[in-house]
This record gives structure tokens, sequence and C-alpha cells, in this order.
């Protein structure tokens, strides 16, 4: 209909395939995030501890470097799976901030707004919304977690040679797992507190205190009961615990108390993450029937 | 015509509680209004239509086609403006609905062509770079109508579209859904319980009470086929009355010189004013008028049955 003529008239036109529609809530999911001139600014200072990661192996490897620079690296420093589990943990809570600040406005804005009802009445299913909400997060947290640790990864072994790419393929297997679990983990916590909570100050207040307030429960759950189970309410530890495992180093320490098994930080895991799911389950519906 | 809207035995329960119980009709207007009283099942028939909520038992069919084995490319030719407010409060008009353009499947370049023809189809085409959340009530309602025709469906679901519009606002937008549905390229489905909004837009109309079916008729063969009345206040009614009776007319006395006539088809009103002047009869006040929507609900409303013709599909 030509805006001069306006009439109505139905679209008779080309229609995008059927699931390619998801992108389109990441691709406004992205436009959204990055407007926000700070978000943009963090998201470029995520990439800081890559970058000194780049220039460190690059330095390590080049003695003609190391000369035109005056500095001499000693023969200690490796880059080996600690190297690579101190810049996981690093990118991992910038990360984390990351998705403090997008995961709880991600969905609370559409639930206070009553648009859910509008994008379900369209070609649109539940998972589908689910996944374009998600992906946006799955993305953004792999840009700044096992992306820039697998090109670490590939330039070491590159520099290194001699078989080391061979002799280390595990470690960018627990590199990619240990970084995907985290993400799992983050990205259904944040998008489960943003559909309980409508108010997106709450939303990031909640998941804040998930990681932060519940540790110390679990504290005081070790104190009063002489346990140590009450770590598993520490999430950031349960990852840690399971990172060790994956990157093969030694486990966490609790302060005095014994690491927590390692099934029961893989229960606690998938425990969190099906509660997530079930809270989007429960609460993704374009109308709430009691 | 061929059925849009295709009812068989629905029964659409939510929680412990049956809202909609064994709905069947064939629903086939260019406008198609849903009537009836508050908590009647209006909104819940429209959810079932989008597939929000699934039958207990019974189909529904849109364009022949069962919304619950292809909810996706049913969706994709209907466009839905809910009741209540939904919107997504800090992006532009333009960007909105652009935004569900895309979703329901138009390319980015059309998606953004169509926002642009349809905002300035609904009025608002100064406002459409404001964010939606600064919007007042009418030109969120219409911010509404606009995503919901922007991808060009083939089915339009109106759920009550003139709530809380000022008179000029409500005109406008019934002119709008009567523009659309003159098109003859989508059937539009209204629900409201605004009489006069369905009356004045709609050629078929399912009225629900409680859960049922009241009443499901073509509004243009309503009109036709109901007898036209006449309400007479006369100076005195001696032989007036018998007078009238013996052209044929059925006629009630409510005293003080009210009457109500019904006039057969082939009776013309020239000719009562030709028997009150044969018995000097001073007719002081004349309402003549058809059955109006109104009738027509009231008597669904007070049925104990299904108002539907079995053969006729009339009242």
């Amino acid at each position: 209909m030509a805006v001069y003529k306006r009439t109505y008239k139905a679209y008779h036109g080309q229609l995008t395939p059927a699931w390619s529609r998801f992108t389109v809530l990441s691709r406004y999911g992205f436009a959204r995030l990055f407007a926000s001139r700070m978000f943009t600014a963090f998201t470029v200072l995520c990439f800081v501890p890559f970058i000194i990661g780049l220039l460190f192996i690059y330095f390590l490897h080049s003695s003609m470097a190391q000369v035109l620079l005056g500095m001499q690296m000693s023969t200690a420093l490796q880059v080996n799976n600690v190297w690579f589990s101190v810049f996981l943990g690093l990118q991992a809570w910038l990360g984390f901030m990351l998705a403090a600040w997008c995961a709880p406005g991600m969905m609370s804005t559409d639930f206070a707004n009553n648009a859910l009802q509008l994008y379900l009445s369209r070609p649109l299913s539940r998972p589908e919304y689910l996944l374009g909400k998600v992906s946006v997060l799955v993305a953004l947290l792999s840009c700044v977690s096992w992306v820039p640790a697998l090109i670490l990864f590939f330039l070491q072994a590159s520099m290194e040679g001699h078989g080391w790419l061979f002799e280390n393929l595990w470690l960018a297997g627990a590199i990619v797992t240990s970084a995907l679990l985290w993400i799992a983990v983050v990205a259904l916590l944040g998008l489960a507190t943003s559909v309980l909570v409508k108010w997106r100050i709450a939303a990031t207040a909640l998941m804040l205190a998930i990681f932060f307030m519940l540790p110390g429960f679990g504290v005081a759950m070790d104190l009063i009961l002489h346990t140590r189970w009450g770590q598993l309410f520490n999430l950031t530890y349960v990852l840690a615990r399971l990172w060790a495992s994956l990157l093969r180093i030694p486990p966490p320490h609790g302060g005095r108390l014994e690491p927590v098994p390692l099934w029961s930080a893989w229960a606690t895991v998938f425990f969190v993450c099906a509660v997530s799911l079930w809270i989007l389950n429960r609460r993704l519906k374009a109308r709430e029937v009691e | 015509m061929p059925a849009v809207i295709e009812l068989e035995n629905l029964v659409v329960r939510l929680g412990h509680r049956t809202i909609l119980d064994r709905l069947s009709g064939a629903l086939s207007g260019n406008c198609i209004g849903l009537l009836g009283p508050n908590g009647s099942g209006k909104s819940t028939l429209i959810n079932t239509l989008l597939g929000f909520y699934p039958p207990l038992s019974g189909r529904v069919r849109i364009f022949g086609e069962d919304v619950q084995e292809n909810p996706g490319c049913l969706r994709s030719q209907i466009g839905y403006m809910p009741e209540t407010d939904a919107f997504i409060a800090d992006m532009t008009g333009i960007r909105f609905v652009r935004y569900m353009a895309e979703i329901s499947g138009l390319p980015r370049r059309e998606a953004m062509e169509r926002a642009h023809e349809a905002f300035f189809y609904v009025g608002l085409g100064e406002a459409r770079y404001r964010k939606v959340g600064t919007y007042s009530l009418g030109m969120k309602q219409l911010a509404k109508l606009a995503q919901a025709i922007a991808h060009g469906p083939r089915l339009l679901l109106l759920d009550e579209p003139t709530n809380g519009l000022d008179p000029e606002a409500r005109q406008r937008m019934l002119q709008l859904v009567r523009d659309i549905r003159d098109t003859g390229e989508v059937h539009v489905l209204i629900s409201s319980h605004l009489l006069h909004d369905i009356e004045e837009c709609c050629d078929q109309v399912l009225i629900l009470k409680d859960g049922h079916v009241a009443a499901l008729c073509n509004l243009e063969e309503e009109r036709k086929a109901n007898l036209k009345f006449l309400e007479l206040e006369v100076s005195h009614e001696n032989g007036f009355l018998d007078a009238v009776r013996g052209l044929g007319c059925e006629c009630a006395s409510f005293g003080a010189g009210r009457l109500k006539i019904v006039l057969p088809d082939n009776i013309e009103l020239g000719q009562i004013y030709r028997l009150a002047s044969d018995d000097t009869v001073q007719i002081r006040r004349m309402n003549y008028r058809r059955d109006s929507l109104e009738d027509i609900f009231l008597k669904a409303m007070s049925g104990k049955t299904e108002m539907r013709g079995a053969t006729n599909g009339r009242l």
C-alpha cells in the first residue's frame, strides 16, 4: 500500500524462513544492548585481558621482541592449563558482570509491557522466543570466554610448535566445556530472574543475591551443622570445582573445609539449570492461567 | 462463502472451570462480531483461536486448518490486537511495528516499508518516531492496530478495540475497521461488549453467554427478517385498536393511549394514518423502528436455549 493512498492491502510478498524468526529477536536484542554506550564500553573492556594474553604469548615466544623491548621473560612462565584457568576465571567474572547488566532486562521488559502475547500470537513458539533471547547471552558470553581462550590456545599452539597442540588438545575441549557450563548457569539463571521479577533493577538484585548472598547462607549452614555441603550454595565455588576437574588443576578450597565431591557439583549445576528451565517454562506464556 | 472460523464442539477449561462449553458454528462474515457480557468467554475464544489455550475437546479451524495442528502457519495469517496494553515501551513506534512485522516473517526492507505504511494508515504517521511509552491511550490503541495489520494478515482479531477511547477516537477506530473490512482482503473478528460498535461494523454476530453460543446470526438478514414496530401515543383508543387489528396487525395497549403495533410486511404506514384519520384519532407521538442488535442481544440473553435457526442460520 502506498503511503499517499492510505488504504489497507494484504501482503503477498516473500516471507523469511520459519526457522530464522528467532534471529530477529537476537538481532533486536543486540541492537538494544549496544545502543547503550556504557554497555559497549564495558564490552570492549572485557577484551583487555585477551589483548594482554595475546601480547604475553607473543613475547614469551619471540626472543626478538624481548630483546627489542629489553625484557627477559622467565623460563618458568608457561602457558598451560593453570594459565588458561586463570584467564578463564578472569573472563568469567567480567562476563558475569555483562550478564548481570543485560540478562535481567531481557525478558522483564516484555513481561512488564504484556508484550509476550504479541510475540506468541505470531509464528514464533515459546522455545523459539527463549532461543532468541538466550542466544544473545550465549553469543555475548562466548565472545568473552571460550572464543578468546581458544584463540589464545591456537596462538600458543602455533608459536610453541613441537606437537604442543596434540599434547594439549584435551585442554581445548576442557576450555570450551568449562565455559559452556558457566554460560548455561549464568544465562539460564539470568533469564529465570528476568521472568520472575518484572522490574529490571529488582531482577538484577535477585541475580546478584543468588551469586553473592546464597554463599553466605551456605557458610552459616556449614558452621552450624558442621558439614561441607553448604558450599553447594556457592555457585562460583561449584563451577570452580568443575573447572578444576576439567582443566586438571587442584580443586579450590573453601577455607578449612574439604572440597565437595565432584558428582555433587555436577548435580548442583544440573539442578540450577533444570529449575531455571522449569521457571521459564512456567512463566513464558502468552496468558497466565491459575 | 467458505467458513473463516469453524468451531466444532469446542470445550475450553481453565483450572477447574469450563469457560467455553461445546461451542459449535461456522463464522464466514467479512466482519464478525463477538458479543457477550463480561465473563461470557469472548477473550477466551480469541485466545483459543490464537492457540494460547488448548481445547479440552472439540476443534477450531481457521481457513480450514486446525489451530492446534499447525499454529505457526496460521499465526502468520493472523493479526492480533489485544485488549490490554501490549507494546515495547522503550522502542519507537515505527521500530516496534517493524519488529513485529519481521517476527511475522516479513524481510527487513518490506517490514520497514509496511511499518511506515501501517502508521500512516492508522493516522499516527507524525508520531511514528516517538517512543511507544509516551503515547496517549488512543495512540497506543492505534499503534496496536498498526502492529496487527503491518504484516498483511488474512484474519484480524480485535479484542475490544475501542476500549478507553474518547468518542472521536472511537469513531476513527471504527472507520478504520470498516475500511479494512471493505477491502475484502481480510476478515475481521471484533470482540466487544459495546453493541453499537458491532452494529456499525459487522455483518455476522456470535453472541456468547456463560460459555455457550447464545446466538449466531447474519445481521443483515436478521434486520430484513425482523418485524417492524410502531410505538404510538394517541389521544384515545376507541375503535382505533380494533381497526388496526382488522388490518392484520398485532397490537398491544399499555394504557393512557400508548400502543405498540407490529407491522406485517404488506402493511404500509399510510394505512395506519388513514385509519387514525377515519377514527379522528390524534397521533401525538410515533416511533417507528426495526429490531436492533440490542433486541437481538437481549433476546439471546433472556433465551434459555441457543437461538439459531436450524435451516436458515437466523434467530
